[in-house]
Formats: C-alpha cells, structure tokens, sequence
C-alpha cells in the first residue's frame, strides 16, 4: 500500500500507549458521484457526438480514461474504512485492523510480543511486523518507511519499559 | 510517538535514498515536482533557443540563415516544445510541490502513478527533439497539426504523435492523482472553500485535462491512422474530412489554452494578497470565475477558425459565446486589482511578475477580444495579430506566473533566499524584452504580415528588427533566472518558515526548505 496516504497518530494513555493509523479521506460520496459522472458525461458526451459524425477513435480513448479514473476512485473508496490500532495496556498488546473486506483482531501477550523490521534504512519497502508464539501480523501499512522504522524503534521501547 | 506524530518537525535527520536512483524512483512528491521543474527549464532552453533562431531568420527580409522548411520544423517544434514541454509541466511541478503542501496532506495520493506521470515526459521529450535527425527533419506542419501536411509527412510525423500520446498519457496521470490528492486527502477542517486558490484553479485544470485529452488522443491516433493503415477520416482524396480534424482539434485545443493559463491565476492569486497584505478580494467569486471560465471554454473552440467557412448563426454564436469569456477573466483582474487597492505593498520580485502579469495578461485578454468579432477575425486570421495575441497570454501570462510562483516558492523550496537584485535585473529586462518581442507583431498583424513564413515584403523590415532586438533581450535575460535558480539551490540567506511576512497558509507552517515528509499527521484546519 502507498504509503503517503495516511494518518497516523499515536498518543500515551494513563499507563498504556496506544498507535491508531488511517487514510486521510476528505472525499464525500455526493463529491465523488458529482465528479466522476459529470467527467463520464463531457467525456463520452464529446465521444459519442464524434463518433456519430464517423470519428470513433475517440471512443476508446474516453473508456479507457475513465476507467483510469473509476479504479482511481475505488481504491480510495475501498481504503476509507481501513485502520490499523495497536494497544499496550498492562501486560496485554491488542492489535485490530481493517483492510478492505478483511479485519481482524489479536491480544497477545507483552512479555512474549517481538518487533521485526527487515531494513535499517528508509527506501526498502520497509516491513514492520508484530510476532508472538509464531504468528507474526505486519502493521504500518499506512506509513511511509521513516515513519515505519520509528513506529518500530518506540514499540521496541514501549514493550521493554 | 510524538516523533510519528510530528514527524514534519524533525526533517533531515533520516536518510533516503540517494543519487540517481532517488530520482529515477521516487515517489516523494517533492522530489517528483522538482524533476517536473528542471524538465520545463530545460525544455524552456531548448524551445527558447529555436525562437532565437526563428527571429534571427526574420531579422530581415529574404532567406538569411536556414532553408524555409527548417524554418518551418522550428515554429512547430517550438509551438509543441514550450506547451507541452514547458508549460504544462512547469505548472505541473508546482501542483507537486505546493498541492500537498497547501492541503496539509503527506503526498499526492497515488504516488507510484505520479512517478510514472513524469518518467514518461523525458521519453516523449526526447523523441520530439530527435526528430531533427530524422530523415526529412522534424515535423513542419504547425503544433496544430492540420492535415493534409500531417498526414503527407515523414517519418518524424509519426514520432510526434507518439510523443504526443506518451505526454497525454503523462498529464491523464497526473490530473487523477491531482483531483484525487485534492479532494480526497484535504485536512481535516480544509473544506473546498477554504482551500487556497491554486488548488482551486489546478482542481479545475486537471479536470478540462481528464474531459478534453481523449479528444486529442483520438484525433491524432486518426491521424495515424490516416497516415499508415489506410483510413480516410481526414484524407478528402478518400472522402474525409481535412476540416473536421480542426473541429476535433479545437475541442481539445481550446480548453488546452485554459489549462496553460488557470493555474497561473492561481499563483497569481496566492502572490498579490500576499504582498498587499490583504486577504484576496471576493474569494467566492474568484473560484465561480474560474469555473465558468472552464465551461465556456467547451463552446467556444470554433472562434479558431472563421476562415473555414461556417453558417452565419454558428459565426455569431462563436463570437459570442467566446466574448462571454471576458466576463469571469474581467472579474478575476477586478478582484486582483481590488486585493492590491490600499494595500500595504512592497514590491519583491514575485510581485514585480505578479503585477507584469495582471497588466500584460490583459492586453492579450482584449486582443483576443478583438479577435472574437468574426469579421475582424477573418481579416487578422494567420497574421501577426494572432501571434502578438497568443504571445501576450502565455509569455507575459503563463511564463510570467511561473516565474512569479518560483521566486514567491522557492525559498520554501531551497530554504535559501533567491538574489533579490538579480531578481529584479531579470524581471525588468524581461518584461521590456517582452513587450519589444511581441508589441510590434500587433502592427504587423495589423498591416497583413503572415505567420509561419520566413520571408517578407520590405515594408514589414522594421518591426521585425525591432522583434528581433526585444527577443535577443528577453532570451539572454533568462539566464539571469538560471543564475538566480542555481544560486539559490546553492546558498545564500536563510529562509524561515514564514518567508513572505503576509503570506498565508498551511505550507508556511513547515520548516524552510520543506522536510522530504510533511503532514505525516494531519494539522486540523479551523
């Protein structure tokens, strides 16, 4: 996932820490319904008049635009619910998460938690993982890599603390 | 977490990548904005230098200095070089840049597509420029692209509408991801209202792009069509039509004229409240403005061609519906000229271009008035007249905001100062540069001298010097721009995050130069 799209905001609870990211989404659906099906009528619109006239070729054009421009629109679309929660309260860790259709729901326990990033540096399509008894879940999707390898350094304190 | 949490604040402490292959793949929307920037440098260089040599030629009458078909391929290089090589892509570099930036957000919101929006310019680019060293030369038929001579053309023609597919392809990418960026990852309390008025203009730019480029892509790809697998939609020896291609053209083309130049309302509307120290005058009506501007432009694309010969109705429609389009631009330089009355001004290089701009961008504004009444226009068609029109909007329009956003943003950018003498060398001898170019043309225009020719009656030889001088003038003064960029880029005063005492808005509250990430979380806008 791009990881310029984001939100991540972490904040300290009384004793605990908790690390919630989400897609920036500013987009409502009367403006995206507005945008997208005014372009499909000044697009095909135009198309179609040129086409009748016998100059199709614009035709494909258009569909192929908008078609760029629907799967633009449905992969924002499709983010909007996504989020990913990390607490640390006590001696429990509970990781929730939302990936489109997918979600999910982990408790682990601190003690047992370990960190794993597979980069020391930005530019490497960082992976940050959460593993505890063999199951290990990524987490950052939302993050850009510098963003990912500090979420990685302050979890690592926040757990030995 | 606080370092998640405000990650804009500590900027070059973490690396990233570095050399060639930070630019080849980055998706950092700086980094991509700054690649959009040097491209329309160069391109600028490169197109600038085949006007040079266009007035070199014209410098007296008869043949001086080149064969009249190379003169020929350097008008249409020229043409198809400096808009989509040098305008659009500068204005895209500054949609990279200061889009994020003004909207609080960390990127744009497909940032692989947007590296790949701009890796595809050089190609394009590089094959346009190749194709002097193709047999026949490059393509010698107008930027417009008319058939039958694009159609009879050599090998090159076939490259140019490549490149003009590939840089379609560039500006459909980038548009999505700029309507996208925009509408989708404003922060959070930055309703569309409150936005700054260059997100404005772009928003509404990217979206003539979206509706008009299938147009052009289709009319070229007939073209090609036309030219290697036996179709005729254009070829009248096999029932086309050469005369619709200019219909089709225009569709795109027009709208394409208000793509040059909306964004450069915006800067221009970010510049002069902040040197007046005044919020800008009637927000509301500038962003109806903007929008009217770009549906009138959908009706208007047949004042292009009177002399075709068209119903007396479809004449009086077109020349009315394109006088309608001075409404909404005369209420954008009313609202300009009212955010500077009383104002407490200062005069900074921006400025200087902003101010150029309002005045200069106007005198195009009514030629191209002038050239809307359809009988005046038959007369003045492929003229001078038309040269000096187009010229006033997109030099002392188009390139004069660009060069009024650079000095205004690139402090921002650098996080050093700009040379504010040299600035101001470049602005003055520039803007006289300028008006000696293309002042001249309107009486030329007027007295019936001919574009695209690289010859003419003796009469015309004074003007035309006069031309020549003023663009020699202007030329060489643009490297005192590469100078004060360069110095920049290398040193000078440092530059706070506020650099503008009056300026306002959300990319002033980061740190100079910008940090690599911003807005990693979102600032809440009230």
């Amino acid at each position: 996932m791009e990881q310029l799209d984001t939100d991540g905001v972490a904040r300290s609870l009384a004793g605990g820490f908790v690390f919630h990211s989400r897609p920036r989404c500013s987009l409502t659906r009367a403006q995206e319904r507005l945008v997208f099906w005014s372009l499909v009528g000044v697009c095909f619109g135009a198309a179609i008049g040129f086409a009748v006239l016998g100059y199709w070729l614009v035709l494909p054009f258009a569909g192929l635009e908008i078609g760029l421009l629907a799967w633009a629109l449905e992969t924002m679309r499709k983010r909007e619910s996504d989020y990913e929660t990390l607490t640390i309260d006590g001696d429990a860790v509970v990781l929730e998460w939302r990936a489109g259709r997918r979600h999910g729901r982990r408790e682990m326990n601190r003690h047992w938690v370990q960190i794993a990033c597979d980069c020391s540096a930005p530019g490497k399509n960082c992976r940050l993982r959460v593993r505890s008894h063999g199951c290990e879940t990524e987490v950052g999707h939302h993050l850009s890599d510098e963003a990912r390898l500090r979420l990685a350094a302050t979890l690592r304190s926040k757990l030995q603390a | 977490m606080s370092d998640v949490a405000h990650a804009h604040d500590d900027h070059g402490h973490h690396a990233h990548p570095t050399g060639i292959m930070r630019w080849l793949t980055t998706t950092n929307h700086k980094d991509i904005g700054t690649l959009y920037l040097f491209f329309a440098l160069i391109m600028l260089f490169a197109a600038g230098s085949m006007a040079l040599l266009i007035r070199a030629e014209l410098f007296q009458p008869g043949l001086q200095l080149m064969h009249p078909d190379f003169f020929n391929q350097l008008t249409t290089m020229h043409g198809l070089i400096m808009i989509f090589g040098v305008i659009m892509p500068a204005f895209s570099g500054f949609a990279n840049w200061q889009v994020p930036l003004m909207l609080g957000a960390p990127d744009m919101a497909f940032p692989r597509m947007n590296n790949w929006a701009f890796w595809v310019l050089p190609v394009a680019g590089l094959m346009l420029m190749s194709s002097f060293l193709l047999p026949g030369g490059a393509v010698a038929g107008g930027w417009t692209m008319y058939p039958p001579l694009f159609i009879q053309g050599g090998i090159s023609y076939d490259l140019t509408i490549l490149a003009v597919h590939i840089m379609g392809l560039s500006s459909i990418m980038g548009s999505i991801n700029i309507i996208t960026t925009i509408l989708n990852m404003r922060a959070p309390g930055l309703t569309l209202m409150k936005m700054p008025l260059f997100c404005w203009t772009w928003l509404i730019t990217a979206y003539l792009l979206i509706a008009t480029m299938p147009v052009l892509a289709g009319a070229v790809t007939m073209l090609l069509t036309d030219r290697n697998f036996g179709t005729h939609f254009f070829n009248a020896a096999g029932g086309g039509d050469p005369v619709m291609f200019q219909h089709i053209f225009w569709f795109f083309a027009h709208p394409e004229v208000y793509i040059l130049i909306l964004p450069a309302f915006g800067i221009v509307s970010q510049v002069i409240p902040t040197f007046a120290r005044k919020p800008l005058f009637g927000y509301a009506s500038m962003v109806y403005a903007t929008a009217s501007i770009a549906i009138l432009s959908f009706i208007v694309w047949a004042h292009h061609m009177f002399t075709v010969g068209m119903p007396a109705a479809a004449q009086l429609f077109f020349m009315f519906s394109t006088m309608l389009i001075a409404v909404p631009t005369g209420v954008k330089v009313f609202n300009w000229v009212a955010t500077m009355w009383k104002g407490s001004m200062t005069f900074e290089t921006p400025m200087l271009f902003a101010i150029a701009f309002v005045c200069l961008f106007t005198i195009g504004g009514f030629s191209g008035l002038v050239l809307a009444i359809a009988p005046v226009d038959i007369q003045l068609h492929d003229t001078y007249y038309v040269v000096a029109h187009f010229h006033y909007v997109l030099v002392s329009g188009a390139l004069f905001a660009i060069f009024a956003g650079i000095y205004y943003w690139m402090p921002k950018w650098t996080g050093h100062m700009y040379d504010e003498t040299l600035g101001k060398w470049h602005f003055w001898l520039s803007v006289i540069g300028m008006n000696i170019v293309f002042f001249p043309m309107h009486f030329l225009g007027l007295a019936g001298m001919p574009r695209r020719i690289p010859d003419y009656a003796l009469q015309f030889t004074e003007f035309n010097q006069i031309a020549t001088y003023g663009a020699f003038i202007f030329g060489f003064s643009q490297l005192i721009f590469l100078a004060v960029v360069l110095k920049s880029i290398k040193g000078g005063a440092k530059a706070p995050a506020r650099v503008w005492e009056g300026a306002e808005g959300l990319e002033w509250t980061v740190p100079s130069p910008a940090p690599y990430h911003t807005f990693e979380t979102a600032p809440v806008v009230k």
